[in-house]
C-alpha cells in the first residue's frame, strides 16, 4: 500500500503569490518599477531579498511563508511551491547601520555615499534615496555639515536608544495583537494555567528584544540587552542525554529520577512508544469487520456432523 | 426505476426507497439485505433491503426471483418489474453509495474501510425500515468479512429482531435474492446513464463492466487519465488499480499524511538520521548555526529568502 514516493526537486518557477501594500505597485510618480534587490541581511551578513519601490521610495523586506505540502491553484494552473510571499515594509537603517559601524572604526566622520558602498551588493546605495533614510540619519550617527555637505560618524550611544525605542514600540504592538510571549508556550507539553494577562513586561521585552533582533547583527543583540538591561538567559542547549556511566564520588548518592510526580493527579500519560514506519503504516488501516491473520493458523473448527 | 434523487448529484450518497405497504407495518415480516458492485473501480456501491410479511414468503418464492449474479440483465429488469408491481406487500429501499464517497471514506486521514462502510449501510437501511413502521422479526443478511462476527454486530444493534448472516445468502433466501436483484439493477442503470460533472470532452462512455480486470475498463481508466486531478468522480481511488495508474503517469502528489522514511522525514521530524553520522561534514548549508530565528517568525512558518 505505503508506496515510496519520489521527491523531484523544486524547480524555479516564474511567478509567486504575493501579498504586498499598495505603496509597493504605486508606479504614479516615477518611472521605474518595483524591482527585487538582493542586499546585506545585517543579521546574517549574507544575502536576502529585498524590494524597492518606484524610484527607490521605500524598502521593503521580502518573508516567505513556507510549510511543507502545499500547492496552489492559480487560475487555471497549478504552482507547486506553495509559498506565500509578503512583501512590507522595512526601516532602511537597519540595512546601514552595519555599513556605518564598518567605517565608523576609522573614527571619521564620512559622506554616506562613501559609507554605502559593497562590491557584492552594488544596490545598497540606492538605499539612500528612500524616503527618510537621510533625514533619519541622526538617530544612529552624529552628524556634521560642512559647506552643505553632510558628514556620518556611527554612534553607539544613540543607536541603543534608538533601539530600544524599537522595542517599546514593538512591545505595543505584541499587548494590542494580543501575540503570547511567555516562555511557557515553548513547551508544546506544558498546559498552560496563567492567562495571557499575567505575562510580565519582561517577557514582552524579551520577545521584542528578539524580534528586533532578526536584523541585527549578533553583537548588537547582545549590546541592545544589557541595554534594556535584561540578563542573558542562559537557555539550556540541546542537552546531552547523560551518559550511562555512573559517576564516581564520595558524595551520597541520591535519587536520579523522582518518581514521586507520578503518584500526582496531574501526571500525564507519557506519547505512546515510537513505532517503525511499517508499523505506522499498519495502524492507519481500518481494521474492523477483518478477519485476524492468526484466525487461519487456528485449528479449524469442526463441521457439525449430520 | 426513478434514479433521479441520486442522478441530480452523484457525488454523494443517496436513498431511494419505495412505498411502504400496509400490511408491512401490521404483519411481522423478514428483511433481506445485498449489495451489488463492491468489486468494480468504477461506479457506486448499492445496498438494498426487500421486505415483506414472513406470511407472504411462499409467494415471494414462487416469483421465482434467484441471486442476480445467475440472471441476465433482462431477467434482472424483469424481476425488478414484477417486485415493483408487487407494491401491496413486497416494499424495498436502497442506499447508493457514490464512488466519491468511497474514494473519500477509504483515503481519509483515519481510515473508514469497505467493510466498515457496507455494514454501516445495511444498518442504516435496517433502520429506515423500523423508523418507517415495518414490523421486523427476522433478517436475512449476505456477508461481508467474518459471517459469525457480523451477525453478533447485528444482533447487538438491533436487540427483538433474528439476524441471520449467511454467506451466499442471496441464493439461499429469496428475500435476500430480491434485495439483490434491487440493488443491481439501480447499480446497472446508474453506471450506464452517468452524469460526468466533469467536462471529459471527447471522452467515450465505453468504460465496460468497471471491473479491474476488463480489458474495456482498463483502457478507459488509461485515456481518461488528466495527470493533475486523475480521474473523474466517477472512479473510486482508492483502487489499486486507479491508484497504480495514477502513481504512474500522474503527477506526484504529496500529502502530509504519507510515510516516507530516510534523510527528508528524519529531517522533517526534527531528528538525525543515521545516515547523517556517516556523511562528510554535517551542518555545512547553515551559516550560522548558532544563531536561530526568533520563534515570532518560526511559528508562523516564515523565512527570508536569498532568491526568488
Amino acid at each position: 500500500m505505503a508506496t515510496k514516493k519520489k521527491r523531484t526537486p523544486n524547480v524555479q518557477n516564474d511567478s509567486w503569490v504575493v501579498m504586498a501594500a499598495d505603496s509597493v505597485i504605486d508606479t504614479q510618480k516615477h518611472d521605474s518599477d518595483p524591482a527585487f534587490v538582493r542586499l546585506r541581511n545585517p543579521a546574517t551578513d549574507a544575502a536576502s531579498l529585498y524590494m524597492l519601490s518606484s524610484g527607490d521610495v521605500q524598502l521593503f523586506e521580502v518573508k516567505a511563508f513556507e510549510e511543507d505540502f502545499h500547492s496552489w491553484f492559480v487560475g487555471q494552473t497549478v504552482q507547486r511551491d506553495g509559498r506565500l510571499l509578503f512583501v512590507t515594509p522595512m526601516d532602511p537603517l537597519y540595512l546601514i547601520i552595519p555599513y556605518l559601524i564598518k567605517s565608523g572604526k576609522e573614527c571619521k566622520f564620512q559622506p554616506m555615499d562613501q559609507v554605502l558602498m559593497d562590491e557584492e551588493f552594488p544596490a545598497c546605495s540606492r538605499l539612500l534615496s528612500c524616503t527618510g533614510s537621510l533625514a533619519s540619519l541622526h538617530h544612529i550617527a552624529e552628524e556634521k555639515e560642512v559647506e552643505k555637505l553632510k558628514f556620518h560618524r556611527y554612534s553607539q550611544e544613540k543607536t541603543m536608544n534608538w533601539l530600544k525605542k524599537k522595542v517599546e514600540r514593538t512591545v505595543i504592538v505584541l499587548k494590542a495583537r494580543n501575540i503570547s510571549v511567555g516562555e511557557g508556550v515553548k513547551s508544546t507539553t506544558y498546559i498552560r494555567v496563567k492567562s495571557e494577562s499575567d505575562y510580565h513586561e519582561e517577557d514582552y521585552l524579551r520577545h521584542a528584544h528578539g524580534m528586533i533582533s532578526e536584523y541585527l547583527s549578533e553583537e548588537l543583540s547582545k549590546a541592545l540587552l544589557k541595554h534594556l538591561q535584561l540578563p542573558e538567559l542562559t537557555s539550556p542547549k540541546v542537552t546531552e542525554p547523560p551518559s550511562k556511566k555512573r559517576k564516581l564520588s564520595e558524595l551520597p548518592v541520591e535519587a536520579g529520577e523522582d518518581y514521586t510526580k507520578f503518584n500526582s493527579s496531574d501526571f500525564a500519560r507519557k506519547p505512546p512508544k515510537k513505532m517503525t514506519a511499517a508499523q505506522k503504516s499498519l495502524a492507519k488501516v481500518d481494521k474492523s469487520g477483518m478477519k485476524s491473520m492468526s484466525s487461519f493458523f487456528s485449528p479449524k473448527v469442526k463441521a457439525e456432523k449430520n | 426505476m426513478d434514479l433521479s434523487p441520486f442522478e441530480t448529484d452523484n457525488s454523494v450518497s443517496c436513498r431511494l426507497a419505495s412505498q411502504i405497504p400496509d400490511v408491512c407495518r401490521t404483519e411481522d415480516c423478514c428483511l433481506g439485505i445485498d449489495e451489488a458492485g463492491r468489486g468494480p473501480v468504477l461506479g457506486p456501491m448499492v445496498y438494498g433491503i426487500c421486505f415483506c410479511p414472513v406470511s407472504k414468503k411462499q409467494e415471494l418464492k414462487e416469483s421465482k426471483v434467484a441471486d442476480s449474479k445467475t440472471l441476465t440483465e433482462a431477467e434482472r429488469e424483469n424481476l425488478f418489474q414484477k417486485l415493483d408491481e408487487a407494491k401491496s406487500y413486497i416494499g424495498w429501499a436502497l442506499h447508493i453509495i457514490s464512488p466519491n464517497t468511497i474514494s473519500t471514506s477509504m483515503l481519509q486521514r483515519s481510515k473508514y474501510n469497505l467493510n466498515a462502510l457496507s455494514h454501516d449501510s445495511a444498518i442504516d437501511l435496517v433502520q429506515f425500515a423500523l423508523d418507517s413502521g415495518v414490523q421486523l422479526k427476522e433478517v436475512f443478511v449476505d456477508t461481508v468479512g467474518p459471517a459469525d462476527k457480523y451477525e453478533e454486530k447485528l444482533s447487538k444493534r438491533f436487540p427483538g429482531i433474528e439476524v441471520t448472516v449467511r454467506p451466499k445468502a442471496d441464493s439461499l433466501f429469496p428475500i435476500v435474492s430480491a434485495a439483490s436483484i434491487c440493488a443491481k439493477v439501480a447499480r446497472d442503470h446508474v453506471v450506464k446513464g452517468w452524469n460526468f460533472a466533469e467536462d471529459l470532452g471527447e471522452v467515450d462512455s465505453a468504460y465496460g463492466s468497471g471491473y479491474p480486470s476488463d480489458p474495456k475498463t482498463k483502457a478507459w481508466l488509461l485515456k481518461c487519465l488528466d495527470p493533475v486531478f486523475g480521474y473523474p468522480q466517477f472512479v473510486r481511488f482508492s483502487w489499486s488499480t486507479a491508484q497504480t495508474l495514477m502513481d504512474s503517469k500522474g503527477v506526484t502528489v504529496h500529502w502530509d499524511d504519507d510515510d516516507e522514511d530516510g534523510e527528508k522525514a528524519a529531517q522533517r521530524h526534527n531528528n538525525r538520521s543515521m545516515l547523517a553520522y556517516f556523511s562528510a561534514s554535517a551542518g555545512g548549508n547553515d551559516q550560522n548555526p548558532t544563531r536561530q530565528t526568533h520563534r515570532f517568525f518560526t511559528e508562523r512558518r516564515l523565512k527570508s529568502l536569498d532568491t526568488l
